[in-house]
């Protein structure tokens, strides 16, 4: 950490990342204070309800800002390097598909309409890379090739394509100038559970074959378990924790993060998908203290106050609960219990 | 990985190369010739109709055929050598004269099969005499009297029309960037002056710049006499134009912008836009290829509708500017009756009408490869 652009400084770090937008009811702050780390071929799945502020939050690492932003503050490396330093043009040649690329939120509107799909698959390799368009077009195939769309559809219009064909153009797209990251904003929710898995499986095979990092944003716990090395768990704004995969499904800790697997409908258990009392708070006046206390099964009173960040194991969490009087806490509630 | 997954070299090359041109052709074509085919059936049933009123039904028929009596019986009664004749004779010669007169020009036969004759004759542009009005040159040939009179309106028109169109498109790209600013406001609030039009500012411009300023000429379109150099005639010409092109942008620019901004705005929003943007591409390309050409299908309705409606508004525009042009004749044969002008005139705006028309329909499916591919074709 003491010389930040050094080469084996992480893939990307967020810190203290902030995005607030003015509305006319005020100001909603979506991303307030992210912090998170992704490695290299790896691949973190940020997972949360609705209106959390997931898309915001890779619309903030992609610098894609609305006219309404308040505050957009906070720091990004890439490999080392600040990129929120650099300036909107800068950042835009050098940053934007040639070092993040993404895939939206449905893709299926992604794809403009009056162009055909290979031309804008070629098309960052022709303004970022100066590439020839014959030669950017054959790239674009080599990508269709690799995601699994057929090579003639370069000539086709988006119109002309399936949902799943097109999602997987975006991800094509995403692919061709070899990003060190992909952003992957909830890729398959529009899409039947078929392809779903269809899709899942190729970008598990690009991460192994291609050593592609993607961050993938998503509501989906099953499907992104298939993808995911870590887990970030993201409540009003704020990530509440970020852990290994594997240890994160086998025991949540945050008490959220433990409600919202409970929510997930299992096939081999008896016990009925569970939901979380009340709504998750409003952006625009966040309660002070815990943001998910209000609905927390486990809350106590030093709840009211702003939670740190605990790291257990290697896992982040931002509870009250594992502090040492969270510690007594949970022993007392469990003596209760046992009475 | 990359052996399995890399297209053959050649494979490749033909895949490239391979432009789906042919079907796209025919399907323009298709489209251009059923597009043709009701554009020219509208034609058909327009020009028809205009038979119909500017005949009055037929009864321009029965106004002719006692003019022709009262001519023949005129004459008659004047001419010397008939002065022995007693009054049935006399009735005897004019009513012989009058079915010749009247057989000669076909006013016998019934007026709905004579509609259909017209028809064939005003579709085909032989358009036959007029009844009052020559051309300058002193003609009395309908289609010589309008063709004098139809390079002025063409003229007016293709000018304001080309302005109008490039002038909003520029304009309202440049708002949609920054809605909401100072002056996106204005041209909203200015909207609704595009409610009256183009002669209505016409009378004002003319108040303004002809008689209090002094600047520019009343009307017209060109200096009398006219300059014998060429160069003095374009630009007595031009001089002439500066003020019907001002009405006609006046009466339509501020809605047209609003609208056409609108339409940006609506476009800018889609996901495709902040894609373009997220792939690092600069803004003028995002512009042109991301935002403007999604739209254009939709402007360029829009615009059609537009020009229909200021065709129309042609003919009052022109008399107040006193234009010498079709909108001009077409106000003049109104008054004096000249129902082979008005049928003429008519069939003439009504193909230009449907040229433009036309030419529009056909840059749509230049411009939207939803019309020039099919929607779900090529599969």
């Amino acid at each position: 950490m003491a010389n930040r652009s050094s080469f084996d400084a992480p893939l990307l770090q967020v810190r203290e990342l902030v995005l607030h937008f003015r509305t006319s009811k005020g100001v909603v702050q979506a991303v307030d204070g992210v912090d998170f780390t992704l490695n290299a071929n790896e691949a973190v799945v940020i997972i949360g309800e609705s209106g959390c502020g997931k898309s915001s939050l890779a619309k903030a690492i992609l610098r894609l800002l609305p006219r309404n932003v308040h505050r957009y503050t906070g720091k990004t490396f890439l490999y080392g390097q600040e990129v929120m330093a650099l300036s909107d043009e800068e950042f835009r040649r050098t940053i934007r598909w040639n070092r993040i690329a993404m895939v939206p939120q449905a893709a299926m509107n992604a794809l403009n309409p009056v162009l055909r799909v290979g031309d804008q698959v070629a098309e960052p390799l022709m303004i970022h890379q100066g590439m020839r368009k014959s030669k950017a077009l054959e790239k674009a195939v080599e990508m269709f090739r690799l995601v699994g769309v057929p090579e003639d559809f370069v000539h086709r219009y988006a119109f002309e394509l399936s949902g799943g064909m097109r999602q997987r153009v975006a991800l094509a797209m995403a692919l061709v100038t070899s990003p060190d990251l992909i952003i992957l904003d909830e890729p398959t929710s529009a899409l039947d559970v078929l392809t779903q898995a269809n899709i899942m499986n190729q970008l598990k095979r690009i991460k192994k074959e291609m050593g592609m990092s993607f961050i993938l944003i998503t509501h989906d716990i099953a499907t992104s378990s298939e993808l995911a090395d870590r887990v970030a768990v993201m409540y009003a704004g704020q990530i509440v924790e970020v852990g290994d995969a594997l240890r994160f499904f086998q025991e949540p800790l945050h008490p959220y993060a433990q409600k919202l697997m409970a929510s997930v409908p299992r096939l081999r258990e008896t016990k009925d998908p569970e939901f979380i009392v009340g709504q998750p708070p409003s952006l625009i006046n966040p309660p002070t203290g815990c943001r998910f206390a209000d609905r927390c099964h486990r809350r106590f009173a030093r709840c009211a106050e702003e939670p740190p960040v605990i790291e257990q194991h290697g896992r982040l969490v931002k509870c009250w609960l594992y502090t040492e009087d969270g510690v007594n806490q949970r022993d007392a509630s469990h003596s209760r219990h046992q009475d | 990985m990359a052996e399995a997954s890399l297209p053959s070299r050649s494979n490749l090359a033909a895949t490239l190369t391979r432009r789906p041109g042919w079907t796209t052709t025919l399907r323009v074509l298709r489209y251009s010739v059923v597009r043709l085919v009701a554009l020219f059936a509208t034609v058909v049933v327009g020009v028809y109709l205009t038979i119909l009123i500017a005949n009055m039904g037929g009864y321009v028929d029965e106004i002719k055929k006692a003019q022709i009596r009262e001519g023949i019986s005129l004459s008659v009664s004047m001419d010397p050598a008939n002065r022995a004749l007693t009054p049935a004779q006399r009735n005897e010669l004019i009513e012989g004269l009058v079915q010749v007169e009247v057989r000669r020009l076909g006013l016998d036969r019934p007026f709905l099969l004579r509609s259909f004759a017209s028809l064939t004759d005003a579709l085909t542009l032989n358009l036959g005499r007029t009844n009052y009005l020559t051309s300058d040159s002193g003609s009395k040939l309908v289609r010589l009297v309008i063709l004098e009179r139809l390079p002025p309106t063409l003229l007016l028109f293709a000018t304001s029309n080309l302005f109008l169109f490039f002038f909003s498109i520029f304009v309202a790209l440049r708002l949609s960037r920054n809605y909401g600013n100072l002056a996106d406001r204005m041209v909203i609030a200015l909207a609704p002056t595009s409610a009256a039009p183009g002669w209505f500012y016409g009378i004002f411009l003319i108040l303004i710049f002809s008689a209090l300023l002094g600047w520019l000429p009343f009307g017209g379109m060109v200096d009398t006499p006219p300059p014998a150099d060429r160069l003095q005639y374009a630009w007595s010409v031009l001089r002439h134009m500066i003020l019907p092109v001002a009405a006609i942008t006046l009466s339509a620019i501020f809605l047209t912008i609003y609208n056409w901004r609108t339409f940006f705005l609506i476009y800018s929003s889609e996901d495709y836009v902040d894609m373009a943007k997220a792939k690092g591409l600069p803004g003028r390309i995002v512009e042109n290829r991301y935002i403007l050409r999604p739209t254009l299908p939709t402007i360029i309705t829009n615009f059609a509708l537009l020009v229909i409606g200021l065709w129309t508004g042609a003919i009052i525009l022109e008399t107040v500017f006193n234009w010498p042009g079709l909108g001009r004749l077409l106000y003049q044969a109104i008054g004096l009756f000249d129902t082979p002008i008005i049928v003429g005139s008519t069939v003439i705006y009504a193909y230009l009408l449907a040229i433009t028309v036309f030419v529009l329909d056909f840059t749509y499916a230049l411009v939207d490869p939803r019309v020039r591919v099919g929607e779900g074709g090529a599969k």
